[in-house]
Parts: structure tokens; C-alpha cells; sequence
């Protein structure tokens, strides 16, 4: 049952890689900001929810209720301060993203090392709901739970773009932000909000990310990454395509871990290599 | 109720408007006409707060409230619309979302559902195709949601850019009829066209445009028998 075993976990998996991803591809596709930084607020999201438990014996998934709120504050500070004055100063969209990246790029360092004078650069593991169900499947409850509430959150940010006046503005903004001013839309204040709910998705996964996988300081950069392939696989922009490619990375991560554990890294490059020559506007893109 | 002072503003460091003004009566209907490249789009785009005049270059008011420093969003919360040039409707949504858009301010989102069937009365053929992606539209259609979508805010005033533009002659006249039915409901409108013989048909007033500057402005009938205007622009 080896490849049941792995499609399962791999999907699992690729559940909290989507989570990231649509996150991120929320910043990028709507705002333009190329969020190197967004795997640090999954750190801090992790560490915090690390914190909660082991200090104050909190329930890992109740933590999200502070995880969340936090991140997203959080963002649309970041934006209506930082990206929003590069955004009016800049000449055009391509020199913005350029100067979006550079600048998230300073957020990885300060967030990273602040973190990192707080609780060092030792690995933490938190025990949570440690053992298998599904029988002889082994599927581990930890990561069968983080992936209930992915699809609760998932389904919830579905229906808040599709049926919400926000939502609709948020869409509308990633698509014209000149048009959507002409509507009425206060685009500095959509893109605030929007990039304030990417960084909240960011929180919400690692708070997830800590019940299932050993957390450290430096655990960041590698979900950055994993985003970026997945967003690039998907289609740049596509939230649809952001949870497929989320799911394709998580079994091919599973497989390669499986026969070569060191190895999946390089599997991941590959793949995104061979993608990007085969499809070079992703899965779902136009 | 709108009214263009000495404005003059451009692209980067390229002037495109020189020193003009220009204004709208409360239920006019009035058109701007000119050759590609005149300035007709920039000066739109300048009255919507799409694109600032140049500093110190004059103002503009609606209703006797200066709108120049305001951005386009607060300037359509006025009842301003602007239906922008080349349809630029939201493709990946639908005709219902695209028109929902259209009455993003507050005070219109309430009534949009009211609003909505009035727009579907004047464009039957948008509620046929409702949950349609827009881009799946013909070029007419697409043109007919887009000033559905302009007039889903309760605006007092429209400025119209180009919504001849691209389409075959037959519908071109459809455009034409329904920007007729359009002025029978009594709303103020600024058209920019370079269909100059229809426009100067249906117009109360005209103005015209050229390189920059206003050329020439008076009532359409006047426009009609200029010897300048029919060699420049109606090939007599």
C-alpha cells in the first residue's frame, strides 16, 4: 500500500503548500508585491502558536484565533506603509515589483533575526495528536486535521472573493486597478486589506505547520520558495492554480522523500524547470 | 455642472493639453470631437482623476465642487461616471459582477439590484447572458455592459469615451439609438467620439479638438454648416 500511503500523505501535504501559496499569490497577483518575506510570517505564525502551547498550554488550532488576526494586521500595516509609498513613487508596475521584492527581501532579514535573538536557532517540536488512524493506510491525525482546516479556510476565502463586495473589489483590482478606481474601488485600501489577508493566510499556515513538522528560525525561506514554484506552476495570479500546484508539489515532494529524502529539493526544480518550458503560463493560465 | 478651467496637463514630460476649458450644463448633452491623438481620452482622463493636471494649470469642478485633487474614486461617489475607452471590463467575471462592480459606492451597492433590472430593461440582452463570463461577449454586447456597468453608480453625469469604437456599422447605429434613449432619461453626458457626423447629430453641443487646443465650440446645427469642420471632418 506504499503508493496509496504516499499519494495520501502527499496530498496532505500539498494542502499546507497551497495554503502558502494562495497567499502569496494574493499579494502578487492583486498587489504586485513579490513577498519574499512571506515564509517568515509563517515562522512567526509557527513560533507563536509554539509559544502559546508549551507556556501557556494552549490548544494548537485555538491559537489561530490570535495567529490569524495578527498576521493580517500585520500586512495591511506593511502595505499602507511600506509598499503602498514604492507603489505611488514608482514609475511604472515592473520597476514597483522590482523594488517590492528588494524591500521584502530587507522585511526576511529584520523578521528572521529579530526572531532569532527571541528563540535562537534551535529546532522545536510540538506533540500534537501524534498517532495514525485510517488502519492500515497510517495516515497521521496531525496532518489529516491541519488538512480539515485548510479546506474550512479555504472554503471560507472562496466564498468571501466570489460573494463578497470586498471580495468582488479585491478580484476586480487584481484585474484593472485603474478601471476598478473608476467603480468607485479605494484601490490603496483594497490592496492593504488583500495583502493583509495573504500574510493572514501565511499565519494561519504556520500555525498548522507547527503541529505537524519541526520549526526553527530559518524554516521560512524554503515555504517562500515553495510558493514561488507553485505560483509560477499554477499560473501567476491564479488562486484555482495556486491550490493545484500546491497539491502536484506536495505528492511529488512525498514521492522523492520517500525514495531519496535529501533529495526533494532538487525534484522540485526540476519539475518547475520542465513546467516552465512546457507550460510557460502554468497550469491554469491564459 | 461640469466645468474645465485652463487645464492643461500630459504624460510624463509630453504635454498633451494646452490651456483648455470647456463646460457642461446640468441635462446637456454635449460632445467633444477631434482626430485620433487630439487629447479627447486625456482630457476625459483628467476630469475622472485618472491622470492630474499639471500643478497650477487650473481646475476642474462638478457641481461647483473643485474635483481635481480628488482621486477617481471619490470623484464617481459624486455621480460622476466615466465609461472608459475601449470597453475595459472585468473579463474573468461575469455580466451580473461586472454590472455589481459598477455599483461598488456605498450608497449605490444598496439599491444595486433595483439599478440592475433598470439596465437590463434599456440592455435585454445582458440579463439573457447574466452569468456569462464578460469576455464571452460580441463586441457590441461588451460595449452595452460597459455603459450598463456606468450607470449601475446613479450617476448624474456620464462621460462617454469612444463607444463606437471597433464595432461594425450596424451596431454602431444600436450605439447610437441607445445613447439617444439615454439622454431621454434627462442625465447630463459628455460624449467623445470620432464618428463626427452621427455625433453632431444627436448632440446638444460640440466641441473640437485639435493637437491639444480647443479649435472650435458651439451648437451642433451651428457645427453642421462650418466650413472647416465639414472639409476637416465630414470629407465635404
Amino acid at each position: 500500500m506504499a503508493a496509496v500511503d504516499i499519494i495520501i500523505t502527499g496530498v496532505l501535504l500539498g494542502g499546507l503548500f497551497a495554503l502558502v501559496s494562495v497567499g502569496f499569490s494574493l499579494q502578487y497577483g492583486v498587489g504586485r508585491v513579490l513577498n519574499v518575506s512571506h515564509g517568515e510570517f509563517i515562522m512567526i505564525g509557527a513560533f507563536i502558536t509554539f509559544w502559546l502551547f508549551s507556556s501557556h498550554g494552549l490548544n494548537p488550532l485555538i491559537s489561530i484565533v490570535v495567529t490569524a488576526p495578527l498576521t493580517i494586521v500585520l500586512g495591511w500595516a506593511l502595505h499602507a506603509t511600506l509598499f503602498r509609498r514604492l507603489m505611488d513613487k514608482a514609475p511604472s508596475v515592473d520597476i514597483f515589483e522590482g523594488q517590492s521584492m528588494l524591500a521584502s527581501f530587507g522585511l526576511l532579514y529584520i523578521v528572521q533575526n529579530i526572531a532569532r535573538i527571541i528563540w535562537g536557532s534551535q529546532t522545536y517540536n510540538l506533540t500534537f495528536l501524534q498517532r495514525t488512524v485510517g488502519g492500515s493506510l497510517l495516515i497521521p491525525l496531525n496532518r489529516l486535521v491541519a488538512f480539515g482546516v485548510i479546506v474550512v479556510i479555504g472554503a471560507i476565502l472562496f466564498w468571501f472573493l466570489a460573494a463578497t463586495r470586498l471580495g468582488k473589489a479585491i478580484r476586480a483590482s487584481g484585474q484593472d486597478p485603474t478601471t476598478a478606481g473608476l467603480m468607485g474601488v479605494d484601490i490603496h485600501g483594497v490592496l492593504a486589506i488583500c495583502f493583509g489577508i495573504g500574510l493572514g493566510l501565511a499565519g494561519i499556515a504556520g500555525t498548522l505547520m507547527s503541529t505537524v513538522l519541526a520549526i526553527s528560525t530559518s524554516m521560512g525561506l524554503q515555504y517562500t520558495v515553495v510558493a514561488m514554484i507553485v505560483v509560477v506552476l499554477g499560473g501567476l495570479g491564479s488562486i484555482s492554480g495556486a491550490v493545484i500546484g500546491g497539491v502536484i508539489l506536495g505528492i511529488v515532494s512525498q514521492l522523492v522523500t520517500y525514495f531519496e529524502p535529501t533529495m526533494s529539493f532538487i525534484a522540485y526544480y526540476i519539475i518547475f524547470i520542465i513546467l516552465l518550458l512546457a507550460r510557460p503560463k502554468g497550469i491554469m493560465g491564459k | 455642472m461640469l466645468q474645465v478651467d485652463n487645464l492643461s496637463t500630459g504624460y510624463g514630460r509630453t504635454q498633451v493639453l494646452w490651456d483648455l476649458s470647456l463646460k457642461v450644463d446640468e441635462g446637456e448633452f454635449v460632445a467633444l470631437v477631434g482626430a485620433n491623438g487630439a487629447g479627447k481620452t486625456t482630457l476625459l482622463k483628467a476630469i475622472s482623476g485618472v491622470l492630474k493636471p499639471w500643478p497650477g494649470s487650473g481646475n476642474i469642478s462638478f457641481d461647483g465642487k473643485r474635483i481635481d485633487n480628488l482621486d477617481s474614486n471619490q470623484i464617481v461617489n459624486l455621480g460622476l461616471s466615466h465609461i472608459p475607452e475601449s470597453r475595459k471590463l472585468f473579463t474573468d467575471m461575469s455580466i451580473r459582477e461586472n454590472l455589481e462592480m459598477g455599483a461598488y459606492p456605498r450608497r449605490s451597492w444598496r439599491e444595486r439590484r433595483k439599478t440592475m433590472d433598470e439596465v437590463f430593461e434599456l440592455f435585454p440582452r445582458l440579463k439573457e447572458r447574466a452569468n456569462q463570463l464578460s469576455r464571452t461577449l460580441s463586441g457590441g454586447e461588451q460595449q452595452m455592459l460597459a455603459m450598463g456597468r456606468g450607470l449601475m453608480s446613479r450617476p448624474r453625469m456620464v462621460i462617454i469615451d469612444e463607444p463606437s469604437n471597433g464595432l461594425a456599422p450596424l451596431i454602431v447605429a444600436e450605439v447610437f439609438e441607445i445613447l439617444k434613449d439615454l439622454r431621454k432619461t434627462g442625465i447630463t453626458i459628455l460624449l467623445v467620439e470620432q464618428n463626427v457626423r452621427q455625433t453632431l447629430q444627436i448632440a446638444d453641443r460640440a466641441y473640437v479638438l485639435e493637437n491639444g487646443h480647443l479649435a472650435l465650440e458651439g451648437a451642433c446645427s451651428m457645427l453642421r454648416e462650418s466650413d472647416h469642420v465639414r472639409k476637416a471632418y465630414l470629407g465635404m
